[in-house]
């Protein structure tokens, strides 16, 4: 009988304390939901209107604000000389515009700041005439306002803004990640960025070395960019994220937190409204920017990025709060099959590629035959078919098709090295031969490492097993945590086959095979990576980069790739990434080819 | 009381003290560093980033520097509010002089952010959730340890046990998809992810939304999905207990001088058996805090659960440090609170 109280006490408990968690709830919920979504502090007053009136069936509208979704964690830097990531560049390539501008379609190179170019005999120097009236702005808690200076004036871009950032880049105290990209290109940054002695020197010579950058502003709106040799590319890094205008002024003032919300100034279609870090970033529509044709005004108001992991924000997309949204490899397969979801799906190329390198002074994969027998074993479309099935492409070169300079995969469909077990058997028996063994069985062990997670591991153990069964060769797979992995494979204890990806800075050959794979690249450093060194695939990838005819670099790039994965089968090409996206039907958009999206050039349906 | 108090408060800078130490060499002695990355930085690049963090200096002298930077006030000309070179307390003296305390330094995978930052802004919201998800742990846990015990072996006891089995071994990483699938995609009663307040924060970690409904939806599901986790864990801990206590001499001598049963089980018995309770729940609460890795992933929550492994594994020196140093703050002073809660429980339980 006591215990019976008991029951009906504690019940009720549970049941107030549940009450009252459930109380928290203010009866008119739609009001705040909505107003959290407008933010302003006047719409308050609307809303009660609303909801004393109901009105009449006029078309619901949706709000004019695009919802996307980065990746777990915040962005990690609005600071176009230090960006290094996806989403900072995304976010950078909104808020400002470089001299040039890459379609995101055709990747051809569009006026940006820049209305025009002239390029002087050599080939060397560009003289770059920029758009006048381009004012700075901020947001102040309201609105959008132009940025003015101690008098009162309008801040508008120049030449010297330009001359500011690009050099603040390669300043060796700002301690850019990214200074190097221009160091290869641009005249006189070598000598500033990796000066000896920097802390040593006086300000003179410190100022010297800043003057010897080959980045000038003729006059306010004339800028010279000299560079270190006649390249196809130059247009391309004049145009990167890290040679933008930066405001002198704000940052000399606000020091590195310049790029806050509250602070941030640009100029480009967008500006900064707000960033929640770690949770939700939105930038809003500039007014002051007229639209050119490469970035014309944008027709969203706001675009809001949430900072979230795939599931996470794929579950925001099915519940309606994203318009894009990124499919979980989990879920490919019921996506595909969903007669809606299906519909609104997009499997799309990415610039990058995922690999395998040999060591190639370690037996067995010191010998050639050896490497091409395991690069022929790998079936690369069962793979993709049946273990990432994110509709990879099979890859059977390095350079991703598409970026400038590569190689296409139609006219060339045998090109490379493709997935042949007969062949894979061939080339194994040439080794066994080479070598001079008895038997298969003498062929020393195969390490396999990759760095620890679950998808590295899934494609691993699958290529193992490919190896396994056409050549009876069993490696043992190993793996390391990241930071560790890459100080292994960077080392002399490179194990005999290792995996790494790359993905692109600037659309171009150049940024693929010779700056991952020349001497002393990502790929291939000066000790460990490929420990691999050929003097024609070197002078190949030089020359290409100074050809000025598109036909002839294809033909350049693809011979360097002919070296790169069969010749020699230093690399081991596995495939090419592809975004798989999802977008809602109403959206208008474009889809980039160079991994930024253009959000000035899309649009929303916005009548329900 | 007082006395013990300050005793344990002194005791817990030598802890901390001692922890930072070990923390700093055990992070160094990992290979690889904050500026290894998949596309290889250029070795002089890497110096000059290394000598803007004083990396380049001797361990000795980068751990002094750490301490200095975090322990000893400085007084400095200029404010520097806005500055990255921060400090958590900062008062304005006379002479336009600032006296500056706390700095735990910058965060090296984002340049425009410290970890004081981190501290201010995603802190507060894992201790939100860490408070809500322990009163949601403890309202259901308590009641349904209490109902098995006193019903021992009844269908209530089989039925709350059931309860708690299902709550121990339902992962977060389960349950959480489960819950937004369900209440967030299916029914669109609740948003699927995010958290309903921002910053600034009243008194450090109140969000100004608490009373708000926007607030408390997207408090609900991680809650429960935490709560539920912990609640099996005090549950069974007060069954146990509780069945244990009833069968002491005492409380057959209390209902013997005619006590009624509710006298009994609540002064008597629950009391006592709610001391091992409450030894978990200090560190169970420093352990909600540091473990809401996963909840906040899956629920898109911005706090600081994430930056125990991020940190970890960029190599961000000074996050781990202040990651560290923190959750080690918070168990000790949970631990504070549990021994004096202790001496409100046990009358027989004094300090002096």
């Amino acid at each position: 009988m006591y215990s019976k109280k008991w029951t009906i006490v504690l019940g009720a408990l549970l049941a107030v304390s549940m009450l009252l968690s459930a109380c928290a709830t203010p009866t008119p919920e739609e009001i705040i939901i909505e107003v959290t979504k407008i933010v302003e502090g006047e719409t308050v007053v609307e809303q009660v209107v609303v909801t004393a009136t109901p009105e009449p069936a006029a078309a619901e509208m949706r709000d004019n604000v695009l919802h996307v979704s980065f990746g777990p964690g915040d962005v990690p830097t609005l600071d176009p000389s230090l960006g290094t990531d996806t989403s900072s560049i995304q976010v950078v390539e909104e808020l400002t515009i470089g001299l040039v501008r890459l379609h995101e379609e055709t990747l051809a190179v569009d006026p940006g700041m820049a209305v025009s170019w002239d390029l002087s005999d050599d080939g060397q120097t560009y003289t770059f005439h920029l758009l006048e009236g381009i004012p700075w702005v901020r947001w102040n808690g309201n609105s959008v306002e132009e940025v003015l200076d101690a008098d009162g004036n309008v801040r508008y871009v120049t030449a010297h803004d330009f001359e500011y950032g690009t050099k603040r880049t390669v300043d060796p105290d700002t301690g850019s990640s990214y200074a190097y990209v221009l160091g290869m290109a641009l005249a006189g940054v070598e000598e500033y960025l990796y000066a000896e002695n920097w802390n040593d020197l006086t300000d003179e010579e410190k100022a010297a070395l800043r003057d010897g950058v080959g980045i000038k502003a003729l006059d306010d709106y004339t800028l010279e960019m000299t560079f270190l040799t006649k390249a196809a590319y130059n247009l391309n890094i004049a145009g990167m994220w890290v040679a933008r205008a930066e405001p002198q002024w704000l940052i000399e003032e606000k020091g590195d937190r310049w790029s806050e919300p509250g602070f941030s100034q640009s100029y480009g279609p967008y500006a900064l409204k707000e960033w929640v870090h770690d949770s939700v970033m939105t930038i809003v529509v500039n007014p002051f920017w007229p639209g050119i044709e490469s970035v014309p005004q944008p027709i969203i108001e706001e675009i809001q990025f949430s900072m979230l992991d795939q599931s996470a924000a794929f579950a925001e997309y099915e519940a309606g709060n994203l318009e894009v949204a990124a499919v979980p490899s989990a879920d490919i397969d019921r996506v595909k099959a969903d007669p809606m979801l299906s519909e609104e799906l997009i499997i799309a190329p990415d610039g990058c590629a995922y690999y395998y390198g040999f060591n190639t002074e370690k037996a067995p994969v010191d010998n050639v035959h050896m490497r091409r027998a395991l690069s022929y074993a790998v079936d690369r479309t069962d793979l993709v078919e049946n273990v990432t099935k994110g509709g990879q492409q099979p890859a059977q070169w390095f350079c991703r098709p598409g970026m400038a300079g590569c190689p296409y995969i139609d006219p060339h469909p045998g090109f490379g090295i493709t997935s042949n077990a007969d062949e894979a058997k061939a080339e194994l028996a040439l080794h066994v031969a080479a070598v001079g063994y008895t038997d298969d069985s003498e062929i020393s062990e195969v390490q396999l490492m990759h760095n620890t997670s679950e998808g590295h591991k899934k494609i691993a153990e699958a290529i193992a097993e490919m190896w396994h069964e056409t050549l009876g060769i069993q490696p043992t797979v190993t793996n390391q945590e990241w930071k560790v992995y890459l100080k292994t494979i960077r080392s002399e204890d490179v194990p005999t086959v290792w995996r790494l990806g790359w993905c692109l800075d600037y659309p171009d050959a150049n940024n693929f095979t010779r700056e991952v794979f020349s001497k002393g690249g990502s790929g291939n450093p000066e000790v460990g990576g490929l420990n691999w060194l050929n003097e024609d695939f070197e002078q190949i990838v030089l020359d290409a980069a100074v050809e000025s005819d598109p036909v002839k670099r294809v033909e350049m790039y693809a011979e360097a790739e002919n070296i790169l994965v069969y010749e020699d089968a230093a690399v081991l090409p596995i495939y090419w990434y592809t975004m798989v996206n999802v977008t809602k039907p109403y959206v208008n958009r474009t889809y980039s080819n160079h991994g930024h999206d253009y959000y000035e050039k899309w649009s929303l349906e916005l009548e329900k | 009381m007082g006395r013990y108090i300050v005793q344990r408060f002194l005791w817990m800078f030598i802890v901390l003290f001692v922890i930072s130490m070990i923390t700093f060499a055990m992070m160094h002695a990992v290979p690889g560093g904050p500026f290894t990355q998949e596309k290889a930085l250029p070795p002089e690049i890497i110096a000059n980033l290394e000598k803007r963090y004083h990396l380049n200096e001797p361990y000795w002298k980068q751990y002094l520097l750490y301490i200095d930077n975090v322990m000893v006030p400085h007084i400095s000309k200029d404010a520097a509010p806005e500055m990255v070179d921060e400090a958590l307390v900062e008062i304005s003296l006379p002479g336009g002089n600032y006296l500056r305390w706390i700095n735990f330094g910058p965060s090296y995978s984002s340049r425009s952010r410290t970890v004081n930052d981190i501290f201010r802004e995603q802190l507060p919201v894992s201790i939100q959730l860490g408070v809500i998800s322990m009163v949601v742990a403890i309202t259901i846990g308590l009641p349904l340890g209490v109902i098995s015990a006193l019903k021992q072996n009844t269908i209530w006891d089989f039925l709350g046990m059931s309860v708690a089995i299902f709550g121990v071994s339902m992962p977060v990483v389960a349950m959480g998809p489960i819950l937004i699938w369900i209440f967030g995609v299916a029914l669109k009663w609740l948003p699927p992810t995010g958290w309903g307040a921002k910053p600034p924060f009243t008194l450090f970690f109140i969000p100004n939304t608490l009373g708000s409904w926007d607030f408390w939806k997207h408090t609900l599901m991680p809650a429960f999905a935490v709560g539920t986790g912990y609640s099996a864990i005090i549950a069974r801990l007060t069954r146990a207990s509780l069945l244990q206590v009833i069968h002491e001499d005492y409380i057959r001598t209390a209902r013997a001088k005619g006590l009624s049963e509710r006298i009994v089980t609540t002064r008597h018995a629950l009391r006592n058996a709610l001391i091992p309770v409450v030894t978990i729940l200090g560190p169970m609460f420093a352990g909600v805090l540091t473990g809401l890795f996963v909840v906040e992933q899956v629920f898109g929550i911005p706090g600081m659960g994430k930056y125990f492994i991020t940190s970890i594994t960029n190599r961000d020196y000074p996050v781990i440090m202040g990651a560290i140093l923190m959750y080690a703050f918070f168990l000790v002073i949970s631990n504070v609170f549990v021994d004096i809660t202790y001496a409100w429980l046990d009358p027989r339980i004094r300090y002096d």
